[in-house]
């Protein structure tokens, strides 16, 4: 073993000076990350902080400063948080329910499965907004739309998919289900490739049903990927807002208004509202973060990490 | 307590034949020890046994019942894998559990079984540990009291040392040794180290490319090889083969020559060699020799302090003839210290 002092006095400067050039270099490699975290992350959520205390417009945010007024939400917003609440629960549930079922189905290396993941991957890679417009024609209830043509001529009454304020919601969730689900089927289906099958066949020597294998064994050990799903999926329902807009613009009435959408409204379809705008910005990010917090606090305790 | 018969089984993985036609007992209440190179058919034969593979033709009873389809958890069966199969999202005592809560065994009973299997592979302290905390060896414990603590007529082992520390590894084998002389099951257990085979068998079954080569105990084996694969697998080094007039072919272990710089007489074989190397093993010494007529063989005795027996000398190879063996053109045993007509055709005497 050598030890600093063995060195020279010269050597030691040429250390530190090799040390305080590495320091240097591994600054400069962040840099451009923490600039554009700085730039698009940190001064939006300032600035947007510092509109939400102001009265104005989009053109001129600081008319008027009004201090905490802003946070005192209008009873709107409480339907959209709602809205919000309603199409973030269904969607966590449809989408990792499916997932799991289709992941279930499709790990095994069959053919028919490389086929069935392509089919399912597929929609993940179509533009939000094309999505939005292909699936609204085809849950129309006018003449042209195909799920209703299908139904009509199998004998089932049309359904007023968008345009019924109890079903529009769930037609929207539906569209994102269909979008979303082959993604997040392959995560989860890496997670159960990687289960040894000896563990499978241990389980089976222990007389364990199916049933009970999938419960007791398959579901603990992908909890690390489906923990990353409920992170995902809630942060992303939360923010929707393409399909919506496309979709339903909101409606019928205020049935589909979430709070992106309100945000978007109050920001630059109304006049003197930013400042409601960014008020509700604010608190839908405090609302992400307690979310997130919670997860990480208690449903990851149930999380098993190899 | 069960007896295992095969008959005439065979195994295809899609078109490959594994298995053809075999037969083999295993005996009630015995250590049976597969043994043989990878891709033999040993671990076939297990999953056979265990039901998760089950057989493409023929039939597998235990205790005169028919076995061959039947499921898994129906047959009074314990297995532990290579690499444990440990329920990793499961505490130690959870994995130990987990068969007897799907048998429906009442809680008091769960709990006093645990309890005892628990103590007796020394994972007490453990019990509510999780596996990702624990060593290998304590690993391979967990799966063993899982296994017994079914209490099940067949044992199934496959590999279960191979992925220990070689020093873990001997005292595992005495242990299971143990275990079984104690709980007077049936196991059956798979290796490809023939040193596990020789020191824990009641019965080894050598196999390979999926066919018996011999059946017989740890004695037979060593002493009455069936052919000269069996000769061969068995040692270390395998036993030196040379070949005879006919096709005919004598074999010697290396442990059972004689190496002198003179000749000694009473011996049935005489050659004269060169030492190559010269290897110390501690207890032993293990010499390559090159014969006279070009061919090597390996030579290993117990006289470790014979400094007279360097590299580049020459000796006389000799051996008494209970120990050589005899093999005929198709590999097969003839007899060993005999016929008389074969010792006298060994040659090279007058050397």
């Amino acid at each position: 073993m050598t030890s600093l002092s063995s060195f020279t006095t010269e050597q030691v400067r040429e250390l530190k000076r090799i040390k305080r050039r590495s320091w240097l270099m591994s600054y400069a490699m962040i840099l451009p990350a923490i600039l554009f975290l700085l730039a698009f992350v940190i001064y939006p959520t300032v600035s947007m902080f510092i509109m939400s205390l102001y009265y104005g417009n989009a053109m001129n945010p600081y008319k008027k400063f009004k201090g905490l007024a802003n946070y005192n939400v209008r009873p709107d917003f409480w339907v959209a948080l709602r809205n919000t609440a309603a199409y973030t629960g269904m969607a966590l549930v449809l989408v990792m329910v499916l997932s799991i079922l289709f992941a279930q189905w499709m790990y095994k290396s069959r053919k028919l499965n490389n086929v069935a993941q392509t089919v399912f991957f597929t929609p993940h890679l179509v533009a939000g907004v094309s999505a939005g417009f292909i699936w609204s024609w085809l849950m129309s209830s006018q003449p042209y739309g195909l799920f209703n043509t299908v139904f009509n001529a199998l004998g089932f009454s049309t359904v007023r998919w968008l345009d019924d304020s109890s079903t529009a919601m769930f037609s929207i969730v539906l569209m994102n289900t269909w979008k979303n689900v082959g993604y997040y089927c392959l995560i989860i289906m890496s997670a159960m490739k990687s289960i040894p099958t000896e563990i499978y066949e241990s389980a089976r020597l222990d007389g364990s049903s199916s049933i009970k294998t999938f419960f007791k064994i398959t579901i603990p050990m992908i909890s690390p990927q489906l923990f990353f799903l409920l992170i995902t999926i809630t942060t992303g329902s939360f923010k929707v807002f393409d399909s919506v807009r496309i979709m339903t613009n909101g409606g019928p009435g205020d049935a589909t208004r979430v709070l992106s959408m309100y945000i978007y409204d109050y920001a630059f379809e109304r006049n003197n509202t930013l400042g409601y705008a960014c008020a509700a910005g604010i608190l839908m990010m405090l609302l992400m973060v307690a979310v997130t917090v919670f997860d990480f606090g208690f449903v990851e305790k149930k999380v098993h990490y190899q | 307590m069960a007896e295992i018969v095969f008959e005439k089984v065979g195994k295809s993985f899609g078109s490959t034949k594994v298995i053809e036609n075999l037969d083999l007992t295993i005996e009630d209440g015995k250590f049976t020890v597969l043994v043989g190179s990878s891709g033999c058919g040993k671990t076939t034969l297990l999953r056979m046994i265990a039901g998760i593979g089950p057989a493409t033709s023929g039939r597998i009873l235990m205790d005169g019942k028919d076995i061959t389809h039947q499921p898994p958890e129906k047959r009074d069966i314990a297995m532990v894998f290579q690499n444990y199969a440990i329920y990793p999202t499961m505490s130690v005592r959870e994995n130990i559990e987990f068969g007897l809560k799907n048998k429906k065994v009442p809680k008091e009973e769960r709990d006093r079984r645990i309890a005892e299997y628990a103590e007796i592979v020394g994972m007490t302290p453990y019990l509510d540990r999780k596996p990702s905390d624990l060593s290998g060896g304590q690993r391979q414990r967990i799966a063993l009291a899982r296994a017994m603590v079914k209490k099940p007529s067949v044992f199934l082992m496959d590999e279960p040392l191979s992925n220990l520390d070689a020093k873990l590894r001997a005292a595992m084998r005495v242990e299971l040794i143990e275990l079984q002389r104690r709980l007077g099951t049936t196991f059956v257990y798979v290796t490809h180290d023939q040193i596990e085979a020789m020191s824990m068998a009641d019965t080894i079954v050598l196999m390979e490319k999926g066919e018996i080569q011999q059946i017989g105990s740890p004695e037979e084996i060593y002493h009455e090889p069936a052919n000269i694969f069996s000769a061969q697998f068995i040692g270390t080094p395998p036993m030196n083969v040379l070949p005879m007039e006919d096709g005919i072919r004598f074999g010697v272990r290396p442990e059972s020559i004689d190496m002198e710089h003179q000749r000694v007489d009473g011996m049935a074989l005489y050659r004269k060699g060169h030492i190559i190397t010269r290897e110390m093993l501690g207890a032993e010494m293990q010499y390559k020799v090159r014969l006279s007529d070009g061919t090597t063989i390996m030579v290993r005795s117990e006289e470790n302090d014979r400094s007279d027996l360097q590299e580049d000398s020459d000796v006389w190879i000799m051996a008494r003839a209970s120990r050589i063996h005899f093999f005929d053109k198709d590999g097969k045993h003839i007899g060993h210290g005999g016929p008389d007509s074969l010792l006298a055709k060994l040659g090279g005497m007058n050397e």
